[in-house]
């Protein structure tokens, strides 16, 4: 456990030889994670990754040091290896004094998975795995893994904070393979929430789980390939969310925005989208996948209005990006863990529901593709070019949904696509991911509601 | 109160000993790493670590279980223990990844170089800003973006209660450098990056050109009619598709029906050009190791020899399943994985290839491979970006198409597979391969 007195000591160390600003991140984590696969638990392990991290900026740059060795000799000694990196050794030797502080926790835990026996664990995977062979004799293989993850932070800083925060994540994953003999397809479902076990009581029942990406991998088994070209295509709510958070949430990141590396790079208060789309990123929705109550530089997370009406209002933006810029940080820290210093980072964020009736937007679209599953994507920051794998589409012919097509990709750039978005559903629902980039993998929920591009390049076959 | 790494090893053993866990294992890998990032003529990230994680092992009631931990504390001795027994309890699977007595003999394999690690912090600064200071002004459209110059050092350890006691060393030096092409409305970006043991593996003059040159030959890029096309695809893709698409190997995989190599071990799966090799005592290997996660030692094999599947990759469980002997392929956990794994260069040099292709596609980038790829049904389509060739030569560049097909076909579409084998930064790597027909998205 870091105490305040050895916080203070080695942020006063690390500052020993300069540098306007020093902090330290400490995390003790125990996680357990089990898996399913060919109807058997064959992993199942506890582990307790432990171990701190020391930050210093040193004008504008930034020093990061990190350790496993978390006794006063070990981090003192990790201050010592940041404070010999400082340059600017004006203002040396501070002295740091901490003052602890406590922000409420909104997202209480009823049930911590490690309090739950290990066979009652164990049998949502078996819930898994049951109702996803029974979806059709095509399931021939199903891996389905629980994992659960309690990570107590505390963080200190120079100006004087002392804080902590608990983060308790439990998300199920399930993997199902659907094959004929002669080719395989793949359905998948991961759901998680910032909760402990009583996420299987409360929000999701395992086998319905499943089922769903067990009907996925069927459906697709028998699906053609999707022809390739331009087309109006219809993305459904929940996961189709990826697409805002890959072709426009990464470029609004101060990490992209700072150096000028983002195509919405100085662009505040222009219109970047079309009128009907407003854009949320929210860390304090309660027990959600991507909420914290304090992000990991101890900024109290916040809710920030992206996009309001087309019009770009506001970046995602960490501390020392916001120094670069002369804007405020909007708790929008994040890291994966100790092992990485933290930069700006999306949290639950969506498009916000709008007014547009989801029957009329299919009925109306003419010729097109109707993505009802995406899958993961990726995107050049610099020039908004995105690629989004659709895990389930369907062929729209005359506005009617004629049939089931695979191997579908959407791709474009993010600006063309906010422009050309027409129609935005009532219903907004979010989906969990886990979203890589400069500061690791964090939990990140994507949402929208049903929204329609008039025109979008599909690549298929 | 932490203990110091060895001790807290030869603690576990005991305290597993006297739990009655027999046999037991340790497992230990520690790494040091130092990186510094170069922005605009400054420097913009200094990062320097030391990190350890411990793996407990045991069998508990003809089951092993498995705890981990970085805190080397009582309390962590303690929890890998129940941490063991708890797992033990779950696990159902018959086939095991067995605590065995090490093997009779290992080999021995270099990619460790002392004289890294004397390189000074200051050393390695002055490198990236050099490299960034060739990237400033070479020309009005070049944008710089950063510059990374960073060494590592990893020890893996493993010490069991039957007598095995096994330590592997490995280091590496890595710079990359990327850029923003910009001209008016059109934007594309370049990275380059250059590795190996020693300050000379880093070539700042070289890799700052390769870096403008990647970003710059992309900037006018036109777009591509959609349609099938031969084409020739760059080694660096190659080796991006072969690493996406490599667990089709894993006889996990095979054995659980996430591949469709099952039983295909004797038959022509790929084109009679086709030899894909894993490595794991090649010297100066980014994944050379003498013994594999499980203490086996390991060999040198083709996976894929003439086109025909010579073997699967397997880990000591799942070849006792399959019945055969293990290929050193554990990769912990329980999974399998290649080492240093390529296909085996031929005889053309990628001029000739293009010459042969004639008319049709040179491919030299694809991205979004963790979307657009299916490691199982082996379908992928991705966005990507090449060259048109016209009688051989490259007329103009093409982005913003995506490439479709299906990897279990593309090895039997190979025709040629060219002469020059290049690992850029990864254990996986291919020469340039013609083949014979890839579909393409782009413009109608």
């Amino acid at each position: 456990m870091l105490t305040s007195s050895l916080a203070a000591q080695a942020l006063a160390r690390a500052l020993a030889c300069g540098g306007t600003f020093a902090e330290i991140f400490y995390e003790d984590t125990t996680e357990w994670s089990a898996i399913l696969s060919a109807n058997q638990i064959e992993n199942a392990a506890l582990s307790r990754p432990r171990g701190a991290g020391i930050r210093v900026y040193d004008g504008l740059r930034s020093i990061y040091v990190y350790t496993c060795d978390v006794s006063p000799a070990g981090l003192l000694r990790c201050a010592d290896r940041a404070a010999a990196a400082v340059t600017d050794t004006k203002g040396s030797g501070r002295d740091v004094t901490l003052r602890e502080s406590v922000t409420p926790n909104i997202h209480k835990i009823a049930l911590p998975v490690l309090s739950v026996p290990a066979k009652e664990r164990a049998d949502v995977l078996r819930a898994v795995n049951s109702a996803a062979r029974a979806v059709s004799d095509s399931i021939v293989q199903v891996r389905a893994g629980l994992t659960a993850k309690e990570q107590h932070v505390i963080i200190a800083n120079s100006e004087g904070l002392f804080t902590g925060d608990t983060r308790t994540y439990t998300r199920l994953a399930c993997s199902v393979v659907a094959s004929d003999g002669k080719e395989n397809q793949t359905g998948f479902f991961g759901p998680g929430a910032h909760m402990g076990f009583e996420f299987f009581k409360t929000r999701i029942d395992p086998a319905a789980a499943g089922e769903r990406a067990a009907k996925q991998a069927a459906t697709m088994l028998t699906a053609p390939y999707c022809a390739a070209g331009e087309m109006p295509v219809v993305i459904a709510g929940g996961f189709g969310g990826v697409i805002f958070h890959e072709a426009c949430g990464h470029s609004l990141e101060a990490t992209s925005v700072e150096p000028g590396m983002s195509e919405f790079a100085g662009k505040l208060g222009q219109q970047i989208a079309a009128p009907c789309v407003t854009a949320i990123d929210d860390g304090t929705m309660e027990n959600e996948w991507g909420s914290e109550n304090i992000d990991d530089e101890g900024t109290p997370t916040t809710r920030l209005t992206l996009i309001e009406n087309g019009v770009l209002k506001n970046y995602m933006i960490d501390r020392l990006n916001g120094l670069k810029m002369g804007m405020a940080p909007t708790g929008s820290g994040r890291r994966q863990d100790y092992t990485y210093a933290p930069t700006s980072r999306m949290r639950n964020t969506y498009i916000a529901a709008g007014q547009d009736d989801e029957e009329e937007m299919i009925r109306t679209m003419g010729d097109g593709l109707f993505a009802k599953a995406m899958g993961g994507g990726s995107v050049n920051p610099a020039t908004g070019e995105f690629n989004f794998a659709v895990n389930e589409g369907y062929l729209v012919k005359d506005g009617r949904i004629v049939s089931p097509v695979r191997g579908a990709s959407l791709i474009g750039r993010g600006s063309e696509i906010l422009m050309r978005i027409d129609r935005v559903g009532r219903h907004m629902t979010m989906e969990q991911g886990v979203c890589g980039s400069l500061s690791g993998s964090v939990p990140t929920n994507v949402g929208q509601p049903m929204i329609r591009v008039s025109k979008l390049t599909v690549g298929g076959k | 109160m932490d203990m110091n790494i060895n001790e807290f090893i030869a603690r576990a053993l005991e305290a597993t000993a006297q739990a009655g866990i027999s046999p037991a294992e340790v497992s230990c890998s520690i790494s040091d790493a130092f990186s510094v990032r170069a922005r605009n003529a400054q420097l913009e990230d200094y990062k320097v670590s030391e990190k350890h994680s411990i793996t407990l092992r045991g069998k508990v009631n003809g089951r092993i279980g498995t705890a981990r931990t970085q805190a080397l504390d009582e309390d962590s001795l303690a929890l890998l223990i129940q941490g063991v027994r708890e797992s033990a309890e779950l696990i159902e699977t018959e086939e095991q990844d067995e605590i065995l007595p090490p093997d009779e003999r290992y080999e021995t394999v270099v990619n460790f170089n002392e004289a890294l690690e004397g390189i000074s912090a200051q050393e390695k600064i002055a490198l990236a800003l050099g490299i960034d200071q060739l990237m400033q002004g070479a020309d009005a459209r070049i944008k710089p973006d950063d510059t990374v110059v960073a060494t590592s050092c990893s020890t893996f350890t493993m010490k069991n209660s039957l007598g095995l006691d096994l330590s592997h060393r490995s280091n590496m030096i890595y710079s990359f450098t990327s850029a923003l092409a910009k001209d008016g409305d059109r934007a594309a970006t370049g990275f380059k990056l250059h590795w190996g043991y020693g300050m000379d593996a880093i070539k700042p003059e070289a890799l700052a050109a390769e870096c403008q040159e990647d970003a710059l030959s992309q900037l006018y890029a036109g777009r591509m009619k959609s349609g099938k096309y031969p084409v020739v695809i760059k080694g660096s893709a190659m080796s991006d598709l072969l690493s996406t698409f490599c667990g089709i190997f894993s006889a996990e995989n095979a054995q659980k029906g996430m591949s469709l190599l099952a039983g295909k071990e004797g038959e022509t799966i790929a084109s009679a050009c086709v030899t894909l090799r894993d490595d794991p005592l090649m010297d100066w290997g980014l994944a050379s190791s003498p013994f594999d996660r499980e203490g086996a030692a390991t060999f040198r094999k083709n996976v894929i020899e003439g086109g025909v599947l010579k073997t699967l990759l397997h880990n000591r469980k799942t070849a006792k399943k399959a019945g055969c002997k293990t290929t050193g392929n554990a990769a912990g956990a329980g999974q399998v994985a290649p080492t240093n794994f390529y296909f085996v260069p031929g005889e053309k040099t990628e001029d000739a290839l293009l010459a042969q292709l004639g008319d049709g596609l040179y491919l030299t980038e694809v991205t979004g491979l963790h979307a657009g790829a299916n490691g199982v049904s082996g379908d992928f389509s991705l966005l990507s970006k090449g060259f048109e060739v016209k009688g051989g030569k490259k007329v103009r560049a093409v982005e913003q198409f995506t490439v479709a097909g299906n990897f279990y076909q593309l090895m039997k579409d190979i025709l040629e597979v060219g002469a020059e084998l290049k690992f850029e930064g990864s254990p996986i790597a291919s020469p340039a391969v013609l083949v014979r027909e890839i579909s393409v998205a782009g413009e109608d």
